[in-house]
């Protein structure tokens, strides 16, 4: 097989960090190539050197045998390279067209060819299986059409290499399935596909050979049929995975958290959050899985205390603290690690210690009387840091100074030094790293075994099952199923959250794909929803 | 008919509709009122005139937007405008020079407001604020070195400029006068649309002809050419345009001096078609309506149109209107306007703005019956009034670019 891809020695320097350091591996043409390594491993950025985004410092990049030097993405493209970015690159308010076409528009007597164009798409649609339409407007897209969108805007360019960046991290399960078809397409047409993930099965079902990366290096490349998910897991962090896995129950009878007939509306007063009830107990962790945007959000919001609910109330520990504000709440128990730690988390230019005070900013130790304590505040950062493991120099340097892990646990440290009685945890793993991760969970057990009671809202689904007592799932603002996570599989969770055996399960039962436990989860489907059915009435 | 269904007409009929409407209501007014000045000739003739300026710095502003740079300067680009119009004018011997060398100076006003936001990342309100006061503080400084060596200069003005001259369509609006006769048989309606035709045809000034032809220009440019759409990228999403090769850097370099040229032009309009010559602070804030007509046209040029006439309207009138009759009668027209939002709101179930609406409408028809003629203040008001009650009773529906403002960094991903 001809290589189509070669890298000798690619090296790329960030002041402080080498990011890429010796990079060597090619890609064959006709293959799937995984490139599997730690958030931080350097995947991004040597994906970045081969799309012509940045220039590497050293090393020798060859595209079908020849030599290459690229200083934009437009000479990449002009390789034949294209690239499916993880953050979608769609302007929302264009057409699928108009987003496909830029950059190489068509053109007659000046004016753009939307029909040149379009036929040109049907062609590129109709010879991968990509259908979509090219009038509609991003913004009304699911998440697995616009990534479709992503895609054909690179086979529109003629590319037959694809690099794709973590394609999956916002996907569904059944998405995933859908695009591994199209991948698998793809190759079948002639297509080289560069496929990097962090999901080891994903990997090793999807791609032909994986290249491990760990900081910065390659380690080596193996055939995907050669190895387990226990092998590759090794070669990325250089030692055993820890997993998500709680052992004993430790759920209590006493109710610490309960939310009774929450009902939250939008703008258009229409019910985000949907007449939901649960209750939590004194050391249970209650996973709520779902896809982001199905009311999540604003549950949290309410239950804090930064969103006033239309209807319902919520309980901490027998009081009503409905009408209390998040200050309140905050005081009477209440933890809480939010979704996105840039945008609520962490004042990303303040130092550590005044991250730490916050939240806690009118108590002791953070403040005396009126006056922030500056020492107080040092010392219980101090605290923090060493009991959990935030890496850093020391509490002055600001947050942005560290790894997106480290910023976590400093979040996580801050929230449950308080000691709350109740936590609430919307992606706590959320784009950290392995080590981190296992850090995170392990705090949250800990914390479950001295007694507190923590909703976790999280994407990934391994990690809901893996540590929750009790996983609800909710779909268009409602729980729809409550689930055993000793019973249930990320494929069956990925169904109630798409809604699709909430239709009959013909889904789940018809899939040739089934084997004997899989049928057992069939039957659980039709008793979470007689649940559901009883719940509604 | 719906309003939903009404919107997903092509505009070639919506607009005429709106329009029609519009003169509908001014007809009303005019009848129960018992003015005529309303839908003259002359009157229209002169807000056409008033809304240029407005109308040319919105595009301007809407070229600056669409690549996604904040554009508070309009107003001090537009003073560069004046004084090279005049300038240009003078120093060339003919307007049409002093055209070209406004459109010039506002360009290099837009080229410095580029620099400072597209290349060294300045925040885009600090840089556009700055030239607003550098503008006038040149101006002022180049006319000391320019205009007061000349017959009938000083410092603050300059020697008096011609106009570019004007037209007027033979036999509709001229000789046989077809429109002008049915203007002056006095029917209602009839009369009052023919009237305002006829302002439209009758001496039209070249650069108002040329300022009309902007708009299906603009809008042309913007949504039907590469050019447009690469513009367009830098203003919605720059990274993506970025991943596809596209150079955002000069999109946004490109949008903001053709932004500037333009907003240059609305200065020497003043300059050469309302004033006769360049006289300091003769923008008198403009700049600043322009933006909200921008505004109030949700980012597209005909919408732009719409707001220039709205706000220009008034002022035109004022100028006809010496006892302040017909301005108060407008007071009428936006009362009848906001029952009309009333009415929708009410049939979009949206209570708070009905209530809102209504409340305003009473108060335009208190202020209507306790007056008899208007303030002077009046006219110059309603621009930022109007794009206030826009603000608030449509604001949902207005979508302006999404990267507008925010920073760009190549290969910031």
């Amino acid at each position: 097989m001809p290589t189509a891809i070669e890298l000798i020695g690619i090296t790329k320097r960030f002041p402080g960090v080498i990011a890429n350091d010796n990079i060597n591996f090619s890609v064959e043409e006709g293959e799937i190539h995984a490139i599997c390594g730690e958030n931080g491993a350097g995947k991004s950025t040597l994906m970045k050197i081969l799309y012509g985004m940045q220039p590497a410092d050293e090393g020798v990049m060859k595209v079908n045998g020849v030599e290459v030097n690229f200083s934009s993405p437009t000479d990449a493209i002009a390789a034949g390279i294209g690239m499916v970015h993880q953050h979608f690159m769609l302007a929302d308010q264009f057409t699928v067209i108009e987003n496909v076409i830029l950059g190489s528009e068509p053109t007659k007597h000046g004016v753009l060819d939307f029909d040149t164009a379009k036929a040109h798409l049907a062609n590129v649609g109709e010879s991968y299986g990509l259908t979509i339409d090219p009038d509609d407007f991003v913004t009304e897209l699911e998440v697995g059409e616009r990534q479709r969108v992503e895609i054909i805007k690179v086979l529109y360019r003629g590319a037959n290499i694809l690099i794709l960046d973590e394609p999956t991290a916002v996907l569904v399960p059944q998405e995933v399935e859908a695009l591994f078809d199209n991948l698998r397409e793809l190759k079948a047409a002639g297509s080289t596909i560069i496929f990097i993930d962090h999901k080891l099965q994903e990997v090793l079902e999807i791609s032909d050979r994986i290249t491990v990366i760990r900081r910065g290096k390659t380690i080596t490349t193996v055939n995907a049929a050669d190895v387990t998910a226990g092998d590759l897991a090794e070669l990325m962090v250089g030692e055993e995975l820890p997993s998500p896995e709680t052992t004993e129950s430790t759920v209590t009878d006493t109710v610490a958290l309960e939310v009774k007939n929450i009902t939250v509306l939008d703008e258009f007063h229409r019910p985000v959050v949907d007449d939901v009830s649960f209750s939590i107990h004194k050391g249970e962790v209650l996973g709520v899985a779902g896809i982001e945007g199905n009311g999540q959000g604003e549950l949290v919001d309410a239950i804090v205390g930064m969103e006033k609910p239309e209807s319902g109330s919520v309980w901490l520990s027998g009081k009503d603290v409905s009408s209390h504000s998040v200050r309140e709440r905050r005081d009477e128990g209440f933890g809480y690690v939010p979704k996105d730690r840039h945008e609520e988390g962490l004042l990303l230019t303040a130092p550590l210690w005044e991250n730490a005070a916050l939240g806690h900013q009118t108590k002791a130790p953070y403040s005396k009387g009126m006056w922030i304590d500056r020492k107080g505040s040092r010392d219980r950062t101090d605290e923090i840091r060493e009991r959990f493991d935030v890496r850093s120099p020391n509490a002055d340097v600001s947050a942005h100074a560290l790894s997106g892990g480290n910023q976590q646990k400093l979040i996580i440290g801050r929230e449950l030094i308080c000691d709350p009685k109740v936590m609430i945890l919307a992606h706590p793993t959320r784009g950290i790293d392995v080590g981190a991760q296992a850090a995170v969970w392990n705090e949250i057990r800990t914390a479950r075994a001295a007694g507190q009671a923590s909703m976790l809202i999280s994407a990934d689904l391994d990690e809901l099952i893996g540590l929750s007592d009790r996983i609800v799932v909710m779909f268009h603002g409602r729980l729809v199923a409550e689930l055993d996570p000793s019973e249930v599989t990320p494929r069956l969770l990925g169904s109630y959250m798409t809604g699709a055996a909430l239709q009959g399960g013909d889904e789940l039962q018809g899939g040739d794909e089934m084997d004997g436990s899989d049928e057992s989860a069939g039957e659980h489907t039709a008793s979470a929803m007689s649940e559901t059915a009883e719940g509604a009435q | 008919m719906n309003f939903a269904q009404f919107q997903k007409l092509p505009a070639y009929l919506r607009w005429p509709v709106l329009a029609f409407v519009g003169i509908l209501v001014l007809s009303i007014v005019q009848f129960f009122t018992d003015q005529q000045l309303l839908t003259s000739t002359t009157t229209i003739q002169t807000a056409l005139k008033w809304a240029m300026p407005i109308l040319i710095a919105g595009l301007g502003g809407l070229f600056a937007e669409r690549c996604g740079v904040v554009h508070i300067g309009l107003e001090g680009m537009m003073i560069l405008g004046t004084w090279c119009g005049a300038w240009g004018a003078l120093q060339f011997g003919s307007p049409w020079w002093g055209l070209v060398s406004g459109i010039v100076g506002g360009a290099l006003g837009g080229l410095l407001h580029a620099i400072a936001t597209v290349a060294f990342s300045v925040d885009h309100i600090v840089s556009g604020v700055a030239i607003n006061i550098l503008a006038p503080g040149t101006a002022r400084y180049l006319s000391e070195r320019v205009f007061t060596q000349m017959d009938g200069g000083s410092i603050s003005q300059s020697p008096r400029v011609e106009s570019l001259g004007d037209f007027t369509w033979p036999i509709l609006a001229k000789g046989p006068d077809l429109l002008g006769k049915v203007e002056r048989l006095d029917w209602f309606l009839i009369s009052d649309l023919f009237g305002v035709l006829r302002g439209l045809l009758f001496q039209m000034t070249y650069l108002t002809a040329i300022g009309l032809a902007l708009v299906p220009i603009s809008a042309f440019l913007l949504n039907k050419t590469k050019f447009g759409l690469r513009l367009r990228i830098a203003g919605e999403k720059p990274l993506a345009g970025e991943s596809l090769g596209i150079n955002i850097y000069r999109q946004k370099f490109l949008g903001v001096i053709i932004s500037g040229g333009l907003a240059g032009l609305a200065g020497s309009f003043i300059v050469l078609e309302l004033a006769g010559l360049y006289r300091q602070n003769q923008t008198t804030g403009r700049g600043f309506i322009a933006l909200a007509a921008l505004i109030f046209g949700n980012w597209k040029a005909r919408g732009v149109l719409t707001g220039a006439v709205l706000f220009g309207y008034p002022f035109g009138l004022s100028l006809r209107d010496l006892e302040g009759t017909a301005t108060r009668s407008l007071l009428l027209v936006i009362a009848i306007a906001l029952l009309a939002v009333v009415v929708w709101a009410l049939s979009e179930k949206n209570k708070a703005d009905a209530i809102l609406a209504g409340a305003v409408a009473a108060g335009s028809l208190l202020f209507f019956f306790g007056t008899e003629t208007a303030p002077k203040w009046l006219p110059g008001t309603m621009p930022y009034v109007l794009v206030l009650l826009v603000l608030v009773f449509a604001s949902q529906r207005l979508r302006m670019p999404a990267a507008v403002g925010l920073p760009y960094r190549k290969g910031g991903s």
